[in-house]
């Protein structure tokens, strides 16, 4: 089960399971951001190669336009593939107990 | 656990609920979960998205090892493609030069603590193992 949307705030609440199954879902949602953006993912228990390849797309795109991703709430075990992937270099990334 | 699986990213919701219940019933430490999920998803998305030549389902298989758990991935009908041979991601690049393919099987190699390839008669058998840390024991 994976879920994407905006909170009262703003920010995009990403929970579930980010995988290549859901990954088209998320690239949708997330094709809608023009500008920069926030995303909690505290409720977010996975992530595969193929949902880092929808953050990093978006991240491309809005730094285009100096925006970026911004990625919070991000529990060890993501934040662990984040560092793999090379991805604490790319992105502002917060993890939960930061 | 030996089943097998449709050839669509739809099956890795079938596959992580299956490995689940393997991890419940055979006391496999949850602490591998993550890095087994990720790496049976990626290998199995390999699969499907390169190995067109073949409309055969995909067998995997399970079993409990000491301190951890063994887990293959067999293909029928294919060309040989050796994930052990790939893998090369410059991590290290800046942003303007990252492209979301290849992080997959680089992510497998680092993952798991074994990966071995076996390629017999149009058949392709990747097996990883992940272990708990002797620390963690």
């Amino acid at each position: 089960m994976f879920d994407i949307d905006f909170n009262n705030s703003g920010a995009v609440v990403v929970s579930g399971r980010l995988d290549a199954a859901q990954a088209p879902k998320a690239q949708e949602f997330l094709d809608r951001v023009l500008d920069e953006c926030i995303v909690d993912m505290s409720a977010l228990e996975y992530i595969s190669s193929a949902g880092l390849g929808v953050l990093l797309k978006t991240h491309k795109r809005l730094m285009v336009n100096a925006s970026q991703l911004r990625l919070i709430n991000v529990n060890s075990h993501i934040n662990d593939i984040f560092r793999y992937s090379g991805f604490d270099k790319l992105f502002i990334i917060d993890t939960a107990s930061s | 656990m030996r089943k097998r699986y449709k050839r669509s990213f739809e099956e890795i919701q079938k596959i992580v609920a299956d490995t689940e219940q393997f991890f419940a019933q055979d006391n496999i430490d949850e602490s591998l979960r993550m890095k087994v999920d990720l790496s049976l998803e990626e290998l199995f998305v390999n699969m499907v998205t390169y190995n067109t030549e073949t409309i055969c389902e995909i067998l995997i298989e399970m079993k409990p090892i000491d301190n951890g758990i063994e887990v293959s991935l067999t293909d029928h009908d294919v060309n040989r493609f050796d994930p052990t041979a790939s893998g090369q991601v410059d991590v290290d690049a800046p942003l303007a030069d990252r492209t979301p393919g290849g992080l997959g099987l680089y992510l497998v190699l680092k993952m798991a603590d074994s990966i071995n390839y076996e390629y017999h008669g149009r058949t392709s058998k990747i097996t990883f193992t992940n272990k708990v840390a002797e620390a963690d024991v």
